[in-house]
């Protein structure tokens, strides 16, 4: 793995974008960088967090990206450059602060950085944060390569300085965790001061209050920055075009579709019909430039993904020149030629764009489709999404969803952000009903708690993993009790921010760059709002779905179970098994057995393998981790667990 | 019978609201449990053909098998079933004292059951609070303490398939209609299993008009007494009409109606007053409420109550001839809403 903290000035590496990120960062000599786990961004915190060290940086995982962008907005305000990141839907929670920050404006170059996920590949959502730039105004770049990915966070804080306001670099999964060549720039000698300036003239923006007020006149001078913006895109280096001069098609991309375009340009050899204005700054647009390349061709083709953000942009601009460049055809997604959801590739360009140059383009041969189809279908392993071996989630759910059912009410379960979002599945014996932000859980089931006033007699139960109790749902917890909801929250504590690698949350006595922090107490938090809570093990069945009967058997009010059982990946378990497992061939049943595979059909470990030519289950070894928990679940108890000694 | 599987019992019994938690067919698999008094269907399972559904007592039955099976001879429709005679019975001294419901009769054949090794062990029903809770008793002293009845629906069969599970053998039964039912069916290995060991001894069956949803008699008696205050329920014979609960101090009396109220559905379209499918059946005497009414229906019931009359566990009187016309009357009348009530359902 390079060393991303090396000065070693114009030596290559193949980093992954956002190594390239952190790189960039280092180089522009930040010193602060703060944020929340969530993929595709989290190896930004964590490469910058492993040099923090050697670096003089000051690198944390924050409770939330709220906090993270106030944690990275103090050390601007101290003169300082420092860098917020997060994954698409983090904007979203930061938003408020981010608005009043736009509003404020920063000293010290700041940058937000959202790593986005197109095509929800570890997301349940698609979410563009590119509209905060124009809704909240502040500019927006978008690197269009891993060169560009290190270069342009370099100079994205020193835009920021300039403008004195936060700027916006989006990265999306495949640019975040593709690798590709960067060439490394110098590392600067660093030495950071901080100091707060604050009892100067207060409009004064170095000197004075920190302020998104008076709103009058500080909105005035946010737009002059945006204005200035755009003077400065008009220029960027990280605009560019290629193709010939005078294009039939003109194609603006930026970001990742910045390469599926070049690709799908180069799968048709349409090399001299059509040009490529890659876009490194796509908010506010730079007129002039786009002016004049419009001016080349009448059809013009936008390609991104997800909404329409370039594209309205474009044609807003279009609309306003048209006395100058003329009427356009505008290929995209308002006329369906590009998807509206879902990632791009190299396919999803070439099909439109040789539609427009009228030219006859098979991605694979009919013949090549025919057998490779089935081939796939029935050579490829159906493999669900799945809890892993040893999961204590599937525990958790097995409970959960045992105790429902027995209970028989018709209860359910309000989910949120984690692996445990999963128990929608079958692999979580599709417990959970309800699945949304961070902490919503516990926030729907408040006011789910509130509606047997209005009949409804179904028992309310929430989950919640340990990093998201401490992330949003402690104010949904404080609303619930304050309001006397009648709920069960059921904290899966699996003692890390386990779904992103393991990192520190507010629960762990440790800090994103290793050093000691103090630990926060899930249970005592709870108590001291005077809820009642109950704490086991999942791997308990009878005591975790005793405790769970009985909290439920408490009419009114909030009642916790906080479930602890560290994550089978955990660094403490990872390599180690504490039972040796087996399936005693001759006490298992297999198909006369009225369990009817419960260990393969429904429990579904990856561990337990059913042998069809035994008609038996049995253990795989490679996979089994030793939880001993099937154990408890056989009927005929012909899972043997032995204690490893 | 055309045996199905757990799909088509949840169509056909549970999601229709005709289970009474007789605990058929649960403890058979990983799929039925019961919590609270309510059956409970953990997850789908997709075997076409299930003991659940073989066993289950509210899918059609198929009399003239049973009748052939246990008593060797043809159904014959008769209100109180297939029997060979029908006398007075109460617990005799060597029983014991109880909390008995009437006279102590079904305590007493256990008992004599148990002491004289004619079965290896009893699944009766106790209770663990107002709970019933069924239990595997093998001691003899230990069958009076689950003496008195309960009123509500209890799943004792499941106790019964657990025990077999175990490898246990030659098991006395007591249970109602409902309960018999199922356990004739399993005793009839429907499934033809290889490895099929029949776990029955000995059955008594108990008189049974209705039994009581356990959860909403609950909510019902806490909105009037303090549950943990009860100490026994009673319905008193015809024409008092109402349901009796005793507390420490008082007694509280409950229209019928109200409490009829709280009848599963299940019950209605029982057409089986006196547990027909037992080896021996027993229930109130009208008329002498420290009597039993004793039916005797197998050559394994008259042994037993000779027996247990011999030793003094048991002694018998005569039963009046309009005894049994009531008797029979009440059981035919539950035949007739049974049958009225099913051809409203099918409707």
């Amino acid at each position: 793995m390079t060393n991303i903290a090396e000065h070693d000035k114009n030596a290559r590496h193949l980093l992954m974008g956002n190594e390239a990120i952190a790189r960039g960062a280092l180089e522009a000599g930040v010193a602060v960088a703060a944020g929340y786990p969530g993929t595709p961004s989290s190896e930004i915190i964590e490469n910058l967090a492993r040099v923090s060290g050697k670096r003089d940086l000051y690198v944390e995982w924050s409770t939330n990206e709220k906090v993270a962008m106030e944690v990275a907005a103090a050390a601007s305000f101290a003169e300082l450059r420092s860098m917020c990141v997060l994954k698409q839907n983090g904007v979203n929670v930061a938003s408020d602060f981010f608005l009043h920050l736009a509003g404020s404006g920063t000293r010290g170059g700041m940058l937000i950085i959202p790593c986005e996920d197109p095509g929800a590949l570890s997301s349940i959502n698609e979410g563009d944060s590119r509209h905060f730039s124009r809704m909240l105004e502040v500019p927006l770049i978008e690197p269009g390569d891993f060169q560009e990915a290190k270069d342009m966070t370099k100079w994205g804080f020193e835009l920021s300085e300039e403008l004195r306001c936060p700027v916006m670099l989006r990265s999306v999964t495949r640019l975040s965790h593709a690798s590709g060549n960067v060439v490394f720039g110098d590392l600067p000698e660093v030495d950071h001061k901080a100091r707060f300036q604050h009892d100067g003239f207060i409009l004064d923006p170095d000197t004075g209050i920190v302020s998104s007020a008076p709103v009058d006149y500080r909105h005035g001078l946010q737009q002059e920055k945006i204005k200035k913006a755009e003077e400065i895109f008009e220029t960027s280096p990280f605009n560019t075009y290629t193709g010939p001069e005078k294009p039939e098609l003109l194609v603006i991309t930026s970001s990742a579709c910045n390469l599926y375009t070049r690709e799908a340009v180069l799968l048709l050899g349409a090399e001299d019909r059509v040009g490529i204005l890659k876009l490194g700054t796509t908010w506010p647009l730079p007129p002039k430039l786009l002016e004049k390349h419009l001016a080349m061709t009448d059809k013009i083709m936008i390609v991104e993904e997800v909404i329409p953000f370039l594209e309205e942009n474009i044609k807003i601009l279009a609309a306003e020149l048209a006395g100058s460049i003329g009427a356009k055809t505008f290929y995209g997604k308002r006329d369906g030629s590009i998807p509206t959801t879902n990632e791009m590739n190299p396919d999803l360009v070439v099909a439109p764009m040789a539609e427009v140059l009228g030219m006859a383009y098979e991605g694979a041969s009919a013949e090549y489709t025919e057998k490779a189809l089935p081939l796939a279908f029935f050579n490829a392993p159906s493999r669900d999404l799945t809890f892993c071996p040893g999961c204590p989630h599937r525990a958790s759910f097995w409970n959960i969803h045992h105790a429902l059912t027995l209970d028989n009410r018709n209860g359910f379960v309000c989910g949120d952000i984690g692996c445990y979002s999963m128990a929608i599945l079958p692999t979580g014996f599709s417990t959970l009903r309800t699945m949304h932000a961070m902490g919503s859980g516990t926030g729907v089931a408040s006011g789910f708690g509130q509606l047997g006033r209005f009949g409804m007699d179904q028992p309310v139960m929430a989950v919640s993993g340990d990093s998201t109790f401490f992330h949003a749902v402690l104010p949904a917890l404080v609303n619930a009790v304050h309001h006397k909801a009648d709920i069960t929250l059921v904290v899966l504590d699996n003692s890390g921010t386990a779904m992103t690698g393991f990192q520190s949350h507010p629960g762990l006595d440790t800090d994103a760059q290793g050093g000691d922090a103090i630990k926060l107490d899930i249970r005592k938090i709870c108590e001291s709002m005077g809820i009642t809570v109950r704490e086991s093990d999942p791997f308990d069945f009878k005591d975790t779905q005793q405790q769970i009967f009985e909290l439920m058997e408490i009419q009114e009010g909030v009642k916790v179970l906080i479930l602890k059982q560290a994550c089978a990946l955990s660094p403490e378990k990872k390599h180690t098994k504490k039972f040796e497992m087996k399936v005693v061939e001759e006490a298992c049943r297999g198909e006369n057995c009225g369990c009817n595979r419960l260990c393969t059909r429904i429990f579904r470990c990856p561990g337990l393998v059913w042998d069809q030519e035994q008609g038996i289950s049995k253990i795989d070894d490679a996979i089994c981790v030793g939880c001993g928990v099937c154990a408890d679940i056989c009927p005929a108890g012909a899972i043997d667990r032995k204690e490893v000694a | 019978m055309q045996i199905a599987g757990s799909k088509e019992l949840s169509e056909q019994v549970l999601n229709q609201d005709l289970c009474t938690v007789c605990g058929a067919c649960v403890g058979l698999c990983p799929y039925f449990k019961v919590h609270k008094g309510k059956l409970a269907k953990i997850f789908d399972c997709d075997l076409e053909k299930g003991r659940c559904y073989a066993h289950c007592p509210k899918t059609d039955v198929d009399f003239e098998q049973l009748a052939q099976a246990l008593f060797q001879q043809p159904y014959n429709g008769d209100p109180l079933g297939i029997y060979r005679r029908i006398t007075a019975a109460k617990a005799g001294e060597r029983t014991g004292t109880g909390d008995f419901q009437n006279g102590g009769t079904v305590s007493a054949l256990m008992t004599c059951a148990l002491e004289s090794g004619m079965v290896d062990g009893a699944v009766l029903t106790d209770s663990d609070g107002l709970l019933p809770k069924p239990k595997l008793v093998t001691r003899a002293e230990d069958v009076v303490k689950c003496a008195s009845t309960k009123y509500m629906a209890t799943p004792a069969v499941s106790c019964l398939n657990e025990a077999a599970t175990d490898g246990k053998t030659n098991l006395g039964f007591v249970g109602t209609a409902c309960q018999l039912t199922g356990v004739a069916q399993m005793r009839l290995n429907p499934l033809e299993k290889s490895d099929f060991v029949d776990p029955i001894g000995l059955t008594v069956g108990l008189f049974c008009t209705w039994a009581l949803d356990t959860r909403q008699l609950m909510d019902f008696l806490s909105t009037r007494v303090d549950l943990k205050t009860i100490t026994g329920m009673d319905v008193p014979p015809p024409p008092a009409e109402v349901f009796i609960v005793k507390t420490g101090e008082t007694v509280v009396e409950i229209p019928l109606d109200e409490i009829r109220e709280l009848v599963p559905k299940g019950c209605g379209v029982c057409p089986d007053m006196t547990a027909e499918w037992a080896d021996v059946s027993v229930g109130a005497f009208e008329g002498k409420s420290d009597w039993n009414t004793l039916i005797i229906r197998t050559e394994k019931g008259e042994q037993l109550v000779e027996k247990a009359v011999a030793e003094g566990y048991l002694v018998l009187d005569d039963f009046p001839a309009e005894g049994l016309e009531h008797l029979t009357l009440g059981a035919g009348n539950k035949k007739k809403r049974a049958k009225e009530n099913v051809a409203k359902e099918e409707k």
